[in-house]
């Protein structure tokens, strides 16, 4: 044990934002000289940025990366009646968008990249299947060929969840770009972040976008005219304001993440009671975060915690066996590696500005564990 | 001169503190929920006097987080008026439940006598808007929803500190929804919103309901969504709350100045002035004989009167399915022709307030 160590929490946001204090409050107090704090030029400016980072034409901001997926599978026309197929091991906010419109979620069980089998995908298509959602969970890409391969077979919507990946690669094209539409959060804990809750949905669709820009504003067209009942999600000018500012460092940011991957990968590659993501030779992974397997897991995490080292789960109980899915009709044993995973699952610190001693401290600390 | 309607680069000529306010925010990087917002809550609750406060992204969510809350969704009736801002019928239909409306009265309110012969069975609430900042009949309202054995939830989003006899908006039913939009009495520098209610159960599950469902990080008990205040909003409206007393004063003295001035002008009609209701103002409107020249004349003397709003709801494309006509609702469709709004916000200079009268008493040729 290293005395005296320094509490090395899991994410430090303060930190994050020490070195762009200055920069942030300019940009607030710019947005207070002109007042416009709904829509507005920051917005369309963000918008227009976030657009080109995906390579998609459009980018409609949001309140909130849920209200993103549920403004978009509205706008695909996805409601009661309706399937849509996911998988049981995100954030709640990527199945609860389904039940928020009033359609079926329906899981598949995920690979060992964490993310959606396609190989299981055509056994859970029915006649009621409207849409796919993949999730890019941890912030790798999912098989997007052979999901649009399916879609494609069966004439099935694609909405890509990228909540945790922006800027991540697939193919040498980016996350967002293969789906109808795609949604992303800026929740604070994500690489791009707001200060606040605030989302974004892209997409090529020239009428999509048309209809989510009236969608998000409580379905009025003009100030005076309403074409479809909405409610209002629209991402603050302020968050706006300030995500711009954040968007100049988004490159460095994601590829200190990828270092601190490689690091990780690199310095436990000899340790076999721990499996580190790989990434395959077309995958641009960018770690929102850095999931690592141990069938030891809660033993790891406590030792870490006891050495101040602080760790994360993404997430312990699998969506199909919380309490709100009873309904669904599943069961424990339903989908064997997301429950699997779901035990070993163990998310190390991989925020940009890890400084290298505590990285290497974090591995130091991980081989001691294993060494006892 | 130039008189606006919005006024916030005038609430904003000294924001050093404010600015100082979120720094700390920003240097503690607790973005979500957390203290700020814990306060605000407290404040909300304690100047509306109810229990509990629950900050939401806005006024439209608050209404449809509290339909929600309280089951209302699709097969069920919820009443309420076609004059109204949009949001409100928008939140009622995104609920699944199906707007019924009600015409408006004199006050621009709903007309309570007509409430009790749109319930049906499967009528669950009535959403009665005080619109403008004006309360509607809810001593009538409040004996018709404990005959029926419905709810009622007030949409107060412009309306923060009116009362009736005494009794404060937001207190008078189940919940009450308010608005922090940024051209609101009390606002915060984005769309937030606050819910206010009486019952320990409706407002935990209503904390529920904007986190995700989440009981802790990794339990779901069920499907909300995301809809929180954003802490760094909390933060300029734990300033500004303390506010809300002098700004009401501001508008009702504004208003009052209004009225006084007008009282000769025959084409000018306003409200009748109920001695047991506190208007608070947020909007000044009125109705005026050639309303349309009125409006064009006053933004070209640079003031910015406003139509809240030309297009009764119930007339929308939006509300098509719902099979109402031209003629449903008489008093609600006259009255979008007539009705205009001046600026009356609390940051006027008595030179803006003159110039305003004497542009409108010079249209008049008074």
């Amino acid at each position: 044990m290293i005395a005296n160590a320094p509490e090395l929490p899991y994410v430090d946001i303060a930190q994050q934002h020490l070195s762009i204090k200055g920069e942030l409050m300019e940009a607030i107090s710019t947005v207070l000289d002109h007042g416009q704090f709904i829509l507005g030029k920051e917005l369309e400016k963000f918008e227009g940025q976030f657009a080109e980072l995906c390579s998609t034409r459009f980018a409609v901001g949001v309140n909130s990366g849920t209200d993103a997926l549920v403004l978009a599978l509205r706008v695909l026309g996805v409601g009661p009646g309706d399937e849509v197929i996911t998988v049981p091991n995100s954030f709640i906010g990527s199945v609860a968008c389904i039940k928020l419109v009033g359609a079926k979620p329906v899981f598949v069980d995920v690979g060992e990249d964490y993310n959606m089998d396609p190989n299981q995908l055509e056994r859970a298509i029915t006649t009621k299947t409207k849409a796919i959602l993949p999730v890019h969970l941890t912030g790798r890409p999912a098989d997007m060929r052979s999901i649009l391969a399916i879609a494609d077979e069966y004439d099935l919507i694609v909405l890509e969840d990228c909540a945790q990946a922006v800027m991540a690669e697939y193919r040498s094209r980016r996350v967002g770009s293969f789906g109808d539409c795609s949604c992303f959060s800026l929740h604070p804990l994500k690489t791009l972040s707001a200060c606040g809750d605030s989302g974004i949905i892209v997409t090529d669709n020239e009428e999509h976008y048309e209809q989510l820009l009236i969608l998000r504003n409580m379905g009025l067209k003009s100030r005076d005219d309403c074409f479809y009942w909405s409610s209002n999600s629209r991402l603050d000018s302020i968050q706006a304001a300030i995500l711009l500012v954040k968007m100049k460092y988004l490159h460095e940011w994601t590829e200190k993440r990828r270092k601190h991957a490689a690091f990780y990968r690199e310095s436990l590659k000899d340790l076999s009671e721990i499996e580190v993501p790989n990434e395959l030779p077309y995958e641009k992974a960018v770690y929102h975060t850095l999931m690592i397997q141990t069938t030891r897991r809660d033993a790891l995490k406590a030792y870490l915690d006891k050495n101040g080292i602080g760790t994360s789960i993404h997430y312990p109980v699998p969506i199909h066996l919380q309490r709100v899915a009873v309904n669904l009709g599943y069961e424990a044993g339903s989908f064997p590696a997301a429950e699997r995973q779901a035990k070993q699952i163990l998310s190390l610190p991989v925020y940009h500005n890890l400084i290298p001693e505590n990285l290497e401290r974090i591995v130091q600390m991980i081989k001691q564990f294993y060494k006892q | 001169m130039r008189v606006p309607f919005s006024y916030l680069d005038r609430q904003f000529a000294d924001v050093d503190d404010y600015l100082a306010d979120i720094k700390q925010l920003v240097l503690t990087g607790d973005f979500t929920l957390g203290t700020a917002l814990d306060e605000f809550e407290m404040q909300f609750a304690r100047i509306s006097g109810m229990p509990h406060a629950i900050g939401v992204a806005s006024g439209t969510d608050a209404i449809i987080y509290s339909l929600k809350a309280l089951d209302i969704g699709p097969g069920d009736e919820v009443i309420t008026t076609p004059m109204t801002f949009i949001a409100t019928v928008g939140a009622i239909a995104m609920t699944g439940a199906t707007p019924v409306f009600v015409d408006s009265n004199d006050d621009f309110l709903i007309n309570a006598d007509k409430i009790e012969e749109c319930i049906t069975s499967n009528t669950k609430a009535i959403l009665p808007v005080h619109y403008a900042g004006n309360v509607a009949d809810m001593t009538t309202i409040k004996n018709i929803a404990e005959k029926h054995k419905i709810y009622i939830i007030e949409d107060a989003c412009q309306a923060i500190g009116a009362s009736l006899n005494n009794l404060q908006v937001g207190s008078w039913g189940e919940a009450a929804c308010f608005s922090l939009h940024p051209l609101k009495n009390l606002n915060v520098w984005s769309d937030g919103g606050v819910i206010v209610c009486r019952s320990q159960q409706l407002a935990d599950k209503l904390r529920l309901m904007r986190n995700h469902g989440l009981i802790n990080r990794d339990e779901v008990v069920m499907f909300g969504g995301n809809s929180r205040l954003d802490t760094v909003q909390a933060v300029v409206g734990n300033r500004l709350i303390s506010q809300t007393q002098w700004i009401t004063e501001q508008r009702i003295t504004n208003a009052h100045y209004y009225d006084k001035s007008f009282a000769d002008i025959s084409e000018i009609n306003f409200p009748p002035r109920r001695l047991n209701a506190k208007h608070v103002y947020h909007l000044y409107m009125m109705r005026a004989e050639r309303r349309d020249a009125l409006l064009e004349y006053l933004i070209n003397k640079g003031i910015e009167a406003k139509i809240h709003y030309p297009i009764p709801v119930h007339l929308q494309k939006a509300a098509k399915h719902l099979g109402y006509k031209t003629g449903d609702f008489p008093k609600c469709e006259v009255d979008c022709n007539q009705i205009i709004s001046l600026p009356a916000h609390q940051h006027l200079s008595d030179a803006e307030i003159s110039y305003t009268i004497d542009s409108v008493r010079r249209f008049y040729c008074k």
